[in-house]
């Protein structure tokens, strides 16, 4: 069904072009140089993200899409290249200001969920509002809680969490304060497919309602088929680019 | 969710950043799982400032007690001695302060029995007023010389007795008056004169002097008078001595402090005082090893913890604040338990040891003295845990993507500061733990090296273990000894831990070892404990023949001149005198120059020899073994402190009243004299060749062995010789070892509570490092290893560690106990080799087993739930 929409979106862009980008990465190129040898794991790699949009990242496993989605969020160097975010230049900010650039508009999703083991659910999804020094966003937090069904577990550590639980926690949290663009890697490659349904649910609805751009990295190509985009890579080039008409609904 | 709340952004400095109750309760929260590691931090603390808090604490008590132990041996604060009688309305006008006057008379007399068929010649001191005031004396029977104060009666020395062969009751012939023996003294009355027993002594009321009718036309008579004053600071007492000094301004009058008695008792308790000093440095850094391993252990943990918060805009300031805070206030708890525990090892060390300490020690410590020391060690383990915590700054957010390790500790100038402040800090609590700038430059300078070379060595391990490894090893020792060099190695943490803690450990020891068997040396030793004083030369034949015959060694012996200063600098002393007391009349300045009076009008007995004793060393100038020409001056070597109280130097000129002959002296050299070991020192020493042929005596030197007492020697001499005296000095040297077998009995609590407290924090730093262990133990489970197998390479791994940490801090060891034996206490090194043994055998089986106990755990446990317990 998908491979028929494919079609359809190609010609058919859905999002106006006005749309200003959340994301854009020029030229980009990030070698790692160990005992001397370097190797190039990303080159010249060119994308751009708009407000809203979703895009999916696929691709064998060594292929740079990690390392692409951690310098698109600013937590690592490029070796060259620009990355803008919200309109700012990446490698003109330092360490701090990056952080403040993520506290404002960037959310994430992680593969193994990386939720504070020593906070509480609820502790762990008021993180990103108590850093931008909001005290009073607790029935903010626990609404979100119960919408992704852990109303029951707020008071629960982690380590008191299934998989699939913990990433719904990870959801609420990136969710709290719903960024620009949300980045995701492998947002369920440690859960199986029946946990990772209803995660993966969630994930598109808080999407759509927040109007958040989002980078997924995924194996899954049921997954990925549901971005309005998907980015094919391979040895760290974008080798296709393809678009599904879906994600942009909104 | 369209509108966003009102919000206040966080501070962006690291000082706002502490300060921000945001940062506190992300340090509360992120302590909740974590509490049981968390008091592995706060324990280290705890024992590091416990061990410095009762290490201060008792030091200061201690310190306490040797100035009152001093004051022991003069008996009162003050003492005051004249040729003439002092007038009683003196004492009327003295200052408050004054608490107590006790009044002595001392003098030569015979003492008979009642028959008269034996004599001997003893120094009566007749005693009034409670006088001592600070030492205790011993009788037998006990109790006697409060009734002598009392009642009367007489009491004698136990040689007298069996000299007389008498008994306690039995009456004694004294003058005119018949006294009944209440008892013999044993120890404890200080000697008044300085230069008396040349008798055996016997001690009488003041009130029945009168009646002896001896005190009245003896011309030897010293008349005594000692005061007790309020208990004041060293100036406040100080002060109140010079008042009370102006009190008398005739001549002949002199005074003595605690301070000059002190001189006796040596530079040992120094010694002990740097020894604690020392001992509650290494308990601190020991402490700061725990501290900086398990905060280095905890922030491993929590590391993807911070990655996350950078991710989600949390600035490096805020993380680092967080855990910041989080060491702060565990490191005050710590501080503060610690603290606590110090002053009850103050209060059982003091209980407990009793009787041992020298003197009477409050079980309360001081309060000042452990707040300040609490307060150092905070300090201390707050500059250790900032090490580990500025690796934060080098956690990158992408650790959250991926478990590549993340960028290497750097040696940033954030880290370099650090460094130096803690340097800054060691040196700091050195001096604050009452070293000289040079001993604690000196410590410090030591701490760093033994710091570099270990980590070195780790370097160096990691490097020969990466080139040696063969693949034809046995695949389990291979696999262990991998874990050497492989990420994630233990071997800088185990070298810088244990090595550093063994280093540490086997150092306090072996000062330990050298100050006791210093302390000993100085106690017992094999000094003389008895002169013989005023042998004519040609006596000297016989006397020494006698030794021999009752199988005494003689230990040395000097000729003896005496003679007095006629002027110095071509000073006269009564221009002196008289220009002193015009500059006080005109209430000018003080004469610059001012010369003590009994120095320039004493008797000095002095020597000639062509070469210095083993308790003098040449402080200035060269000893002239030769006389020079007929008509030039003498040159004469000073004792340094009569030098500095004469005012002359090397080159000065000195006239010297030879029993009426003048001798013109040069000053030539100047000699430091360790007045503690009672050898034959004397203050000033000729070259040979220039007094040979004025009057003279000859001293000699022996030991009475312990146990026995010189009553037979002086009987003996008594038909040989009747003109020689015998100053018997094994009382004194008695309590002078007493008093360093008691601080030989602290240094040995201290050390044994350093070791205490020292072992159980290395024993947690070794297993700082075993989650990473467990990891990959589980791992190797899972892919089929045996629990032997698994046994077995963490075994070799942890047992190589231990042993080479254990070979680095012994040989680290070895070299300070060398080169403090060398430059601090002048003698063989003296190691300890059964000690050093067993220090590293210990080592290695610590670790050991702490491998064992690893693996032990992680084979009780299914694979599966460690794996699941470890995500
Ligand atoms: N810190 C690093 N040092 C050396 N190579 C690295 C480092 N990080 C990633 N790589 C390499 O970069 C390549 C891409 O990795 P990654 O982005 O994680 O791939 P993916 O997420 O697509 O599986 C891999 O070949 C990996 O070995
Ligand atoms: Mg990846």
């Amino acid at each position: 069904m998908y491979i028929v929409e494919q079609g359809i979106s190609m010609a058919d862009p859905v999002f106006p072009p006005l749309q200003p980008p959340v994301l854009e990465v020029r030229n980009l190129v990030k070698t790692y140089t160990e005992a001397g040898s370097a190797l190039t794991v990303l080159s010249d790699i060119q994308l751009r993200v708009r407000a809203g949009e979703t895009c999916a990242i696929v691709g064998p496993s060594g292929s740079g899409k990690t390392t692409l989605l951690g310098l698109c969020a600013g937590l690592d160097d490029a070796t060259s290249g620009s990355v803008l975010l919200d309109g700012q230049a990446l490698e003109n900010l330092a360490q701090d200001g990056r952080a403040a650039l993520r506290g404002r508009c960037v959310g994430f999703v992680f593969q193994n969920f990386q939720l504070i083991p020593t906070l509480t659910a609820l502790e762990n999804v008021l993180v990103p509002l108590e850093l931008r020094g909001d005290s009073a966003g607790r029935p903010l937090a626990e609404a979100l809680l119960k919408r992704v069904g852990l109303g029951e577990r707020m008071g629960h550590y982690p380590s008191q969490l299934s998989g699939g639980e913990q990433q719904r926690v990870a959801l609420a949290r990136a969710f709290v304060r719903p960024p620009k663009i949300l980045f995701a890697d492998e947002p369920t490659g440690n859960l199986d497919a029946a946990t990772s349904a209803p995660v993966v649910e969630m994930l598109f609805a808080l999407n759509r309602e927040s109007g958040t751009a989002l980078v997924l990295v995924t194996h899954d190509p049921v997954l990925a088929a549901r971005a309005g985009r998907i980015i094919s890579m391979r040895a760290g080039r974008i080798v296709s680019e393809e678009h599904t008409g879906h994600g942009h609904t909104a | 969710m369209a509108t966003l709340p009102k919000t206040k952004p966080l501070p962006g400095s690291l000082l706002g950043a502490f300060f921000h109750a945001w940062t506190w309760r992300m340090a509360w929260r992120d302590s909740r799982q974590q509490r049981g590691r968390l008091s592995l931090y706060a324990l280290s603390i705890a024992a590091g400032i416990s061990a410095l808090v009762g290490i201060h604490t008792l030091k200061t008590s201690v310190q306490h007690g040797i100035e009152t132990q001093a004051k022991a041996l003069l008996g009162a604060d003050l003492l005051i001695s004249s040729r003439r009688p002092i007038g009683e309305e003196i004492f009327a006008k003295m200052p408050s302060e004054v608490r107590k006057t006790g009044r002595e008379t001392a003098f030569s007399s015979m003492v008979s029995i009642p028959t008269g068929e034996r004599s001997r010649l003893v120094q009566v001191r007749a005693v009034a007023g409670g006088y001592p005031f600070y030492a205790t004396v011993e009788t037998e029977p006990p109790e006697v010389w409060g009734r002598l104060q009392t009642g009367g009666g007489i009491l004698v020395e136990g040689a007298l007795l069996e000299e007389f062969g008498l008994a306690v009751g039995d009456w004694l012939k004294l003058g005119a008056r018949e006294l009944r023996v209440l008892g013999v003294v044993k120890k404890g009355v200080p000697r008044s004169n300085r230069f008396s027993g040349f008798a055996p002594e016997v001690f009488i009321w003041h009130e029945d002097l009168a009646s002896t009718g001896l005190a009245g036309g003896n011309s030897l008579v010293y008349h005594h008078r000692s005061l007790l004053l309020e208990a004041g600071s060293a100036k406040e007492l100080s002060a109140v001595v010079s008042t009370i000094m102006g009190f008398f301004p005739e001549r002949g009058v002199e005074f003595q402090t605690p301070e000059k008695r002190r001189e006796a008792v040596g530079e040992s308790l120094n010694r002990v005082n740097e020894y604690l000093g020392i001992t509650a440095l290494v308990a601190l850094v020991l402490g700061g090893i725990g501290v900086a391993g398990a905060m280095h252990a905890h922030l491993k943990r929590r590391a993807q913890a911070v990655a996350v918060l950078l991710c989600l805009g949390c600035s490096t300031h805020m993380a680092f604040a967080v855990y910041l805070a989080q060491a702060g206030a565990l490191g005050l708890a710590g501080s503060g338990v610690g603290t606590v525990l110090g002053a009850v090892l103050h209060a059982v060390v003091v209980v407990a040891a009793g009787d041992s300490l020298p003197v009477y020690v409050s079980p309360w410590p001081e309060p000042g003295i452990t707040l300040l020391s609490g307060g150092t060690g905070f300090l201390l383990c707050c500059g250790f845990s900032l090490l580990p915590l500025l690796q934060i700054r080098n956690i990158p957010p992408g650790a959250t993507l991926s478990e590549r390790p993340g960028a290497r500790m750097g040696g940033d100038w954030a880290t370099r500061g650090v460094c130096a402040l803690l340097v800054l800090l060691v040196f700091g609590v050195a001096l604050f733990n009452g070293a000289t700038p040079r001993r604690a430059l000196a410590l410090t300078f030591g701490l760093s090296f033994a710091f570099l070379a270990l980590a070195g060595a780790a370097q160096g391990l990691m490097y020969l273990t990466k080139r040696f490894l063969r693949p034809a090893w046995p695949y389990l020792l291979r696999q262990g000894i991998s874990n050497l060099y492989r990420p994630h190695n233990q071997t800088v943490l185990f070298l810088l831990s244990l090595g550093l803690g063994i280093f540490l450990l086997l150092t306090s020891w072996g000062v330990r070892t050298l100050l006791v068997r210093q302390m000993r040396f100085d106690a017992g030793g094999n000094g003389p404990n008895l002169y013989l004083v005023d042998v004519q030369p040609d006596q000297v034949e016989a006397v020494s023949g006698l030794l021999h015959a009752q199988q005494l060694p003689l230990i040395d012996s000097a000729p003896m001149v005496t003679m007095r200063i006629a002027s110095v600098k071509g000073r006269q002393l009564e221009a002196r005198a008289a220009r002193k007391s015009e500059s006080e009349a005109a209430g000018a300045q003080a004469d610059a120059q001012r010369v003590p009076r009994w120095v320039m009008e004493r008797e000095y007995r002095s020597t000639y020899r062509a070469c210095l004793n083993a308790t003098e060393t040449l402080v200035a100038g060269e000893l002239s073994s030769v006389a020079g020409g007929p008509d030039a001056a003498v040159p004469v070597s000073l004792e340094q402190g009569l030098a500095r109280d004469l005012g002359v130097e090397v080159g000065d000129t000195m006239v010297l009243d030879v029993q009426g002959v003048l001798l013109n002296a040069r000053v030539s050299s100047l000699r430091k004299v360790d007045w503690s070991k009672f050898n034959l020192n004397f203050f000033m020493v000729f070259p040979p060749g220039v007094l040979e042929g004025a009057p003279q005596f000859q001293l000699l030197a022996t030991r009475i062995p312990a146990g026995q007492t010189s009553g037979q020697l002086q009987r003996a001499l008594l038909g040989l010789a009747p003109n020689v005296s015998a100053v018997d000095l094994t009382s004194i040297l008695s309590t002078v070892a007493a008093l360093l077998e008691k601080a030989v009995r602290i240094v040995q609590i201290l050390s044994g509570f350093t070791l205490a407290a020292g072992v159980p924090v290395l024993l947690g730093a070794l297993l700082n490092g075993r989650e990473q262990r467990v990891r990959e133990s589980v791992l190797l489970r899972t892919l089929g290893a045996s629990e032997r197998q698994v046994r077995t390479i963490l075994l070799v791994e942890y047992a190589t560690l231990g042993a080479l940490s254990a070979l680095a801090g012994s040989a680290l060891a070895i070299g300070a106990q060398v080169a403090m034996a060398r430059w601090i206490f002048h003698s063989p090194p003296g190691l300890d080799w059964a000690w050093l043994a067993a220090a590293f055998f210990g080592a290695v089986l610590a670790s050991s087993l702490a491998g064992l106990a690893l693996s032990r755990g992680i084979c009780k446990h299914s694979p599966l739930l460690l794996l699941r317990g470890n995500g």
